[in-house]
């Protein structure tokens, strides 16, 4: 994606006398001191255009005076062009966009939550994943990566027999803190004041939530007043595990976020990680990854047909869905030797060539997925029921779209064709043909139907990998060895003694990046996947910010379902689509 | 006296005979059901205990009655205990007065096979399908979840309004046939030669939405909602007295329901004697379970409607149609 381009950095120079802008060919970077921040922001969204709030996140400096910089990153829908505004959180505090972006306010908690940053202005800063009353800031740099060992947890030997010496097996007997039900029960209430009736849980556990979530709903009868979300019961601290880890290590981690969408989280991943290393990847390698992530997509919206269906009480369309879900499994698994969390990609190419007959296996699902599409589209999309069920529920405006930071279907649905594949083309999108489907109204139906488009056109790219792929030799290759940062393929490190030798190397200590800073982002099925690499140099990120398209998509849950009903939440939900290990990470 | 024993054995009989069967065909129907679900829905159903899996309705039986059943601490223990009762009760009752087939007669007694053939058959019949809705509304009061409560409000909701519709939609075939008694509606059918359905049509219609709704069946069941209510107003209940629910709601009701649009629209046992003394029964039968398998099928098909929905339209669309079709006949009639 271009970066905000000279004219415009030049105008901000000429008007902001203090703001100091970088630029490099990775990405621009504009500096403005904690007192002007409000305004220049409200002058890029107002007068430059950069109305679409991308993400917000902090770095921890511990040597620098004021510890903390505040990193803002925001898109320009008409220009197609994004910016990355910082500031130092002179004090430990920073003012609150909540005036300018809604979704800030999630943002502003998770910084809160990780780094204690205070927001000067927000209405309700309260933790986002961690509960009320722990005492630690998680992603500070001085807080350790197994955590404070300081609350004792026995086991069920121990409370049966008592501690014996030496302990009966080898573990460790103070633990890092856990919620207990008391917390928990602070969270709840802090997040909710009841005003009408009665206050629903859904979840932790709920068969509605798709994972664990925790919904609180005041209910009026069946009307819903206000509502809240309680995230962090899937909190693994991705970020943190990433600052001790090496780039190509965190590979694995990114199937565990979005798991349903593996493949997509990785190559979003590897994109950034190539960008930063600098690596070109070979041709075949693109096709590869690209029809990957297609079936990958495919796949995931499949899950989503199933389960919102199945929300709504159509529990055929779940077996029908799983039937041909089953079939890309078995294609993805035959690949890259795992079903859904594959590790399937390399930083510089793939693990693995294809393998034998993928192209065939690919070519059949090809010739049979539309008229598996057709008995969907006959159970479904004229269905009155689905018709009454769907139609103007939750309905987001444009504006909402750019002020809440939606992305990937559910910004489409809107009528907002922002999609990454088009606006800042990864892997091999830019040499494949395909549309982007958008809504009129933006309410659960359109996103439906754009959802059932989009396995159209991500069948379309397939089959122009499939024709690519087959032109291209056998001995093509896949993944790029050249560079001194790209893990050999294993055949090779068995074979020749250079390629153990880097393999080794790399093992032991890891990729050597350039110091610099790295925004890139991927179109995943549930919207747009960044990652935001702080480097400075050497084989680890010093910082790893995971930018989740259904965070941001989720932030505008609790405001569209005011107003409903219970029952209008579950086919909201089922619209939006968040999967909660990328939205806790 | 010797007269009142013999009819009251006669009627004991039936009684056991009519809850052998039904509660056998109850367990039987999950057996069909799952069969046909799973056929719907590209898969086998049970197969595996017995074969074709029949022994299946036999082991989920014992497994549902050794299983532990826990009670809600703060439950409402007698209301959560009626609550069972009364929503099995209604719903056998239902069959007391539904017809199986004509008069015969067994060494010089003559027998109707029916429980008790009385005049007001009809008005037994929405006496006892208003009953079954406190089962619903006890089970959710006395389960104290929020679950249940707002599970069993919206069945109540959907209760009272079909309630209304239901009995507006017989109304017609009442007026045709002149009587209450479910045996004279059906021989009036036989003895003019056509089904009622022919003249009702539309109430024909009207009665199947309501069986749905009364049966808690998709598109109306939002009751049980598993998605947003995890199973609604039995989600506290366990073991066998969960399995009672869901055996009186979806299968025995679903059964009644049918039996009954049969006797009222679809000529009750009348059919070509194929075979011989049996043909009325499965003639009754037959036609009976077509429409109970219209039902399983439409479960397994579509989404499910809204709360608010529903109730707007049967207030709303069913409620003026079923007026609209009473008076028409009540004027055609007059004028015939």
């Amino acid at each position: 994606m271009p970066w905000m381009n000279l004219v415009v950095r030049e105008r901000v120079k000429s008007i902001f006398k203090d703001a100091n802008v970088q630029s490099d060919s990775k990405s621009v970077r504009i500096e403005v001191p904690k007192a002007k921040l409000l305004e220049f922001l409200s002058y890029l969204r107002q007068k430059e255009g950069y109305r679409h709030f991308i993400d917000f996140t902090c770095i921890d400096f511990p040597e620098h005076p004021h510890r903390f910089q505040g990193v803002y990153i925001l898109y320009n829908p008409e220009e197609n062009e994004r910016v990355i505004v910082k500031t130092w959180a002179e004090g430990g505090t920073l003012p609150s966009l909540e005036k300018l972006w809604s979704c800030a306010r999630w943002a502003e908690r998770e910084a809160y939550d990780m780094f204690g940053v205070v927001f000067e202005g927000h209405e309700n800063l309260r933790r986002m994943f961690m509960w009320e009353g722990y005492p630690y800031f998680p992603l500070r740099k001085d807080f350790p990566l197994e955590g404070i060992p300081e609350m004792e947890l026995p086991s069920l030997t121990e409370v049966l027999e008592g501690r014996t010496e030496p302990p009966s097996h080898d573990y460790e007997i103070m633990h890092t803190k856990v919620a207990t039900l008391e917390d928990l029960e602070r969270t709840e209430k802090a997040r909710l004041k009841k005003k009408a009736q009665l206050v629903l849980n859904w979840g932790p556990l709920h068969p509605g939530t798709h994972g664990t979530i925790w919904f609180l709903f005041d209910l009026d009868g069946e009307k819903v007043v206000q509502s809240d979300i309680i995230l962090g019961q899937l909190h693994r601290g991705m970020e943190k595990i990433a600052e001790n880890l090496y780039y190509f290590q965190f590979l694995p981690y990114t199937d565990r976020m979005d798991y349903i969408s593996a493949i997509c989280n990785e190559l979003s991943y590897v994109t950034a990680v190539e960008k930063l290393l600098g690596v070109e990847v070979p041709e075949k390698a693109r096709y590869i990854r690209t029809m990957f992530a297609e079936l990958q997509r495919i796949n995931s919206h499949l899950l989503w047909l199933g389960t919102g269906a199945l929300d709504l009480g159509a529990l055929t369309v779940f077996l029908y869905a799983f039937r041909e879900r089953e079939k890309i499994m078995d294609i993805i698994e035959g690949n890259a030797g795992f079903r859904l969390t594959t590790a399937f990609l390399r930083i510089g190419g793939v693990h693995y060539d294809l393998a034998e007959g993928t192209l065939d296996v690919v070519k059949a699902f090809i010739k049979d997925f539309p008229n598996r599409l057709k008995e969907y589209h006959q159970l479904l999309t004229r269905n009155r029921i689905w018709l009454r069920r769907t139609k103007d529920v939750g309905v987001i405006s444009k504006e909402d779209v750019f002020n809440y930071g939606l992305t990937g279907p559910v910004a489409r649905g809107s009528g907002v064709p922002y999609d990454i594949r088009k606006a800042e083309p990864y892997a091999a999108y830019d040499e494949v043909e395909f549309d982007v489907p958008v809504g009129e109204v933006g309410d659960v139906y359109d996103r439906y139907l754009v959802r059932m488009e989009e396995m159209v056109q991500s069948l379309r790219i397939i089959e122009q990998c499939v024709a690519k792929l087959e032109k291209l030799p056998r001995s093509a290759p896949y993944i790029n060895k050249d560079h001194p940062a790209v893990m050999p393929p294993k055949e090779d490190v068995f074979m020749a003694l250079e390629d153990m030798v880097k393999s080794f190397r790399i093992v032991v200590h890891g990729e050597s990046a350039p110091p610099g800073e790295v925004y890139s982002s991927g179109e995943n099925p549930r919207g747009e996947l960044g990652f935001y690499i702080y480097s400075k140099g050497g084989s680890r990120p010093y910082r790893l910010r995971i930018r989740s398209g259904a965070l941001y998509n989720l932030s505008i849950f609790p405001k569209l379902i005011e107003g409903g009903t219970i029952a209008d939440a579950i086919a909201l939900l089922g619209s939006i689509d968040p999967v909660v290990g990328e939205t806790d990470r | 006296m010797v007269e009142l024993w013999i009819s009251l054995v006669i009627t004991f009989i039936k009684v056991l005979l009519i809850l052998g069967i039904f509660l056998g065909l109850g367990a039987y129907l999950t057996w069909f059901e799952r069969k046909l679900a799973g056929h719907i829905q590209a898969r086998m159903g049970p197969k595996l205990v017995g074969p074709f899996g029949l022994l299946q309705p036999l082991a989920d039986g014992i497994k549902l009655l050794t299983k532990e059943s826990i009670i809600p601490r703060n439950a409402d223990k007698p209301v959560y205990y009626l609550a069972i009762v009364l929503s099995l009760a209604p719903s056998l009752l239902l069959f007391s007065v539904i017809p199986f087939g004509p008069r015969l007669s067994i060494f010089g007694y003559e027998i109707k096979p029916i429980v008790s053939d009385v005049n007001i058959a009809l008005i037994f019949l929405f006496a006892m399908g208003s009953l079954a809705v406190y089962g619903t509304i006890f089970s959710g009061w006395a389960s104290n979840s929020k679950y249940a409560f707002i599970g069993s409000l919206r069945k109540s909701a959907v209760m009272i309004a079909y309630e209304v519709i239901l009995g507006f939609s017989v109304l017609g075939v009442v007026l045709l046939a002149g009587t209450m008694s479910t045996v004279g509606i059906v021989e009036a059918q036989i003895k003019s030669g056509i089904w009622y359905i022919v003249y009702q049509p539309v109430a024909f219609v009207l009665f199947l939405f309501c069986m749905l709704a009364e049966s808690g069946r998709v598109p109306f069941d939002i009751q049980e909602a598993e998605a947003e209510l995890v199973t609604g107003y039995n989600v506290e209940y366990g073991g066998m007295r969960f399995g009672v629910f869901p055996l009186a709601e979806w299968y025995l009701n679903v059964m009644a329901l049918s039996a009954l649009a049969v006797v009222l629209f679809l000529g009750g046992w009348s059919g070509p004697n194929i075979l011989g003394p049996f043909s009325p029964y499965v003639w009754f039968v037959l036609k009976m379970f077509s429409l109970v398998f219209f039902v399983l099928w439409l479960h397994w098909t579509l989404p499910r409607f809204q709360a608010k929905d529903i109730t707007e339209i049967a207030w709303k669309i069913l409620l003026p149609i079923a007026l609209l079709n009473v008076v028409m006949t009540a004027v055609v009639l007059y004028l015939v």
